[in-house]
């Protein structure tokens, strides 16, 4: 198809090849170090994309996420703390492989399983978009609406510990997207006569703050020491992954499937598809009691499952401009930027683009291979980059960044009050991805609710007769009442299984 | 968790007071025509939300049973917080007139002296950093720095 060929052009141009080179160094490094999430890595790029054509500054993140969440998996072997909250759920078995002197099969198994979930992810993304994107034609602010609600909904969900605070961090995030003037009156909310904040609060700088200045009070904090690090001999890492290729051919495809789902899903991201990933690789397996002291299906089902979600968060994203992770919803911020709409739009205007994007996801985890036998080689002078540096360092690319968007030191505010709230929430067991969904999606429920009411004089009884908008609605209430289901079920079956996944710690 | 259950506690109390304000505030919000909510309606739905779930979580945290794990904290890391709070909220207020070139490298070497590095190595970084970030912001990406009196 003559997309491809154009979003090959597109892709394999010098200063393209530059930045993918870069981001990728960018998210090993970032996912090799315990405490830089790739959300966060995220935020702190986006203020370079500001800069760049659209093309390598969606590839840039595209790259930098897959390194990020591959990387992540070498500390988890080698230290037994995960590089980044996706590879957690597998920590203990990957240590605890390692203390059998088995480190070169974890992160072999690692590395190749991180590209083929990639690579099944990328896959879906590439064919599922469009034919979603052809739906989505049929949208109007009716089911918008919906969407953006069903959204909010499973994001508190799916929220890691007490969904009563996640439904309050999302509450917080959604009522920091009223602040500045709203979309009905221009009138100004919340906004104290601050003349910055008549626009709201600026994404990027929040961003910055919740999740990368945050992370620097966390670290200053709650400062480890350094910790002994397992030796690693690089050169043995791919030796018998062919045979586990084949062993274990239907975990990849169930993992690859399940991880791109939950991508799909906003507010789920590669955290969540790991446990649940997991979780399901247990009840399926052979060997259960495994699972904890050592388990390599295990980690090839986790592995799988969250590199495969990373491309399934694009799909919400590019077709509706959904998040499906908080990684996305930068990334719809960074797609305003750059004055690419998401939504049917690119996909019949500018589908060069979002081939780019595609061929990219396929290009960044075959190039995992190379990179990531580079990652593990230094791995262990990576682990050692001592702290009271590096978070300095981080602490004035945060300041910067969040000043170069509009070029006002009000951001820099801005930037440190999300740093505060963020280490506020999150050492109070209240989850911070939420806050940032209710941040994006806020906008896109109320505009589309009051837009709707305007047009129709306030008829209500549209959102539930016009048949899209009737659907979206059931599915909605279903999950808001999907814990109730679950109760009265188990109420009714006591001799229920114990091994019942229906909430994620 | 003892110190959880205080703090839900807190929180809880926290989220109903800000519903609470939010109601003052949208009090004074005009309305649509023929008396339609306008600006008011998602601030308020919000307000009852936090209301509610303020009160949820409070009841809940009595049930809760305290226990003891707690993150490590002493207080010279809870000083280390609120310094780095103070840092950059100086920098917020000084960058524009002392230059950002200055300010950067004072606040990373502030900085990495208070979480102990050694002097020389402070000294030096500090510098490193402040250069390599005005060279890739300033001169590669042609971001205005502020650059104050000093033209630094």
């Amino acid at each position: 198809m003559e997309f491809i060929v154009q979003g090959l052009s597109l892709l394999f141009d010098p200063k393209v090849i530059l930045v993918i080179i870069i981001s990728a160094i960018y998210g090993l490094f970032v996912g090799a170090i315990p405490g830089l999430t790739a959300t966060m890595a995220t935020a702190l790029l986006i203020p370079f994309t500001f800069f760049m054509d659209p093309v390598p500054a969606l590839v840039s993140i595209v790259t930098m996420e897959a390194m990020a969440i591959f990387a992540g998996d070498i500390p988890a072997a080698l230290v037994r703390i995960p590089g980044t909250p996706s590879s957690a759920a597998y920590t203990q078995d990957s240590f605890e492989l390692t203390k059998q002197g088995k480190a070169e099969m974890v992160l072999g198994v690692d590395v190749v399983f991180s590209v083929i979930g990639g690579l099944i992810g990328a896959f879906i993304l590439m064919t599922a978009a469009p034919l979603l994107a052809e739906i989505a034609f049929k949208f109007t602010t009716f089911e918008y609406f919906w969407l953006a609600t069903m959204g909010l909904s499973v994001t508190v969900m799916v929220s890691r510990g007490s969904q009563l605070k996640g439904a309050l961090s999302l509450f917080l995030g959604l009522f920091l997207s009223t602040i500045g003037v709203d979309i009905t009156l221009g009138f100004p909310r919340f906004t104290f006569g601050s003349v910055e904040l008549l626009n709201g609060i600026n994404f990027i700088p929040a961003m910055i703050g919740l999740f990368g200045v945050s992370e620097v009070f966390r670290s200053v904090m709650h400062g480890e020491l350094a910790y002994p690090i397992a030796k690693v001999q690089a050169g043995k890492i791919f030796k018998g992954m062919w045979p586990l290729c084949k062993r274990f051919k239907l975990n990849i495809l169930r993992s690859g499937l399940l991880g791109t789902f939950i991508g799909i899903l906003p507010g789920a991201g590669a955290d969540i598809a790991a446990w649940i990933a997991y979780a399901f690789s247990k009840r399926g397996s052979k060997e259960p009691e495994k699972y904890g002291s050592g388990s390599i299906e295990a980690i090839v089902d986790a592995g799988t499952a969250n590199n495969s979600c990373l491309a399934g968060a694009w799909i919400p994203a590019l077709v509706f401009g959904i998040p499906g992770d908080s990684i996305t919803a930068i990334l719809i911020g960074v797609l305003f930027m750059k004055g690419l709409r998401p939504g049917p739009l690119i996909f019949e205007r500018q589908p060069e683009i979002l081939y780019a994007v595609y061929l990219s996801f396929i290009l960044a985890n075959l190039l995992m291979i190379p990179f990531g036998y580079l990652a593990i080689k230094s791995s262990s002078q990576m682990l050692r980059a001592p702290r009271n540096i590096l978070m300095p360092a981080i602490l004035i690319f945060c300041i910067v960044g969040s000043f170069a968007i509009n070029n006002t030191v009000f951001d820099v505010g801005v930037m440190l009050v999300m740093g505060i709230l963020g280490y506020g929430l999150e050492a109070n067991g209240f989850p911070v991805a939420p806050v940032v969904l209710g941040i994006v999606l806020g906008p896109i429920v109320e505009k589309n609710f009051m837009m709707s009411m305007i047009k129709t004089d306030w008829d209500v009884t549209q959102f539930f007769t016009r048949p899209i908008s009737a659907i979206l609605c059931i599915v909605t209430l279903l999950i808001w009442f999907f814990p109730l289901f679950i109760a009265l079920f188990q109420k009714v079956k006591p001799s229920h299984p114990k091994g019942r996944v229906s909430k994620i710690e | 968790m003892l110190r959880m259950k205080k703090n839900d506690f807190i929180a809880g109390g926290l989220f109903i007071a800000l519903g609470l304000f939010i109601f003052t505030q949208t009090f004074t919000y005009p309305s649509l025509e023929k008396g339609h909510p306008g600006p008011d309606l998602f601030p308020n739905i919000l307000a009852i939300l936090f209301i509610g779930f303020g009160l949820a979580l409070i009841l809940k945290a009595r049930k809760l049973l305290p226990k003891t794990e707690m993150p490590c904290s002493t207080p010279k890391k809870i000083s280390n917080a609120f310094f780095v709070v103070g840092i950059v909220a100086a920098y917020v207020i000084l960058v524009n007139r002392v230059g950002f070139l200055i300010t950067s490298a004072i606040l990373l070497f502030i900085l990495m002296k208070k979480l102990e590095v050694t002097l020389f190595k402070s000294v030096i970084t500090s510098v490193l950093i402040t250069l390599f970030i005005n060279l890739l912001f300033s001169k590669i990406l042609r971001v205005p720095l502020p650059y104050g009196i000093l033209g630094w």
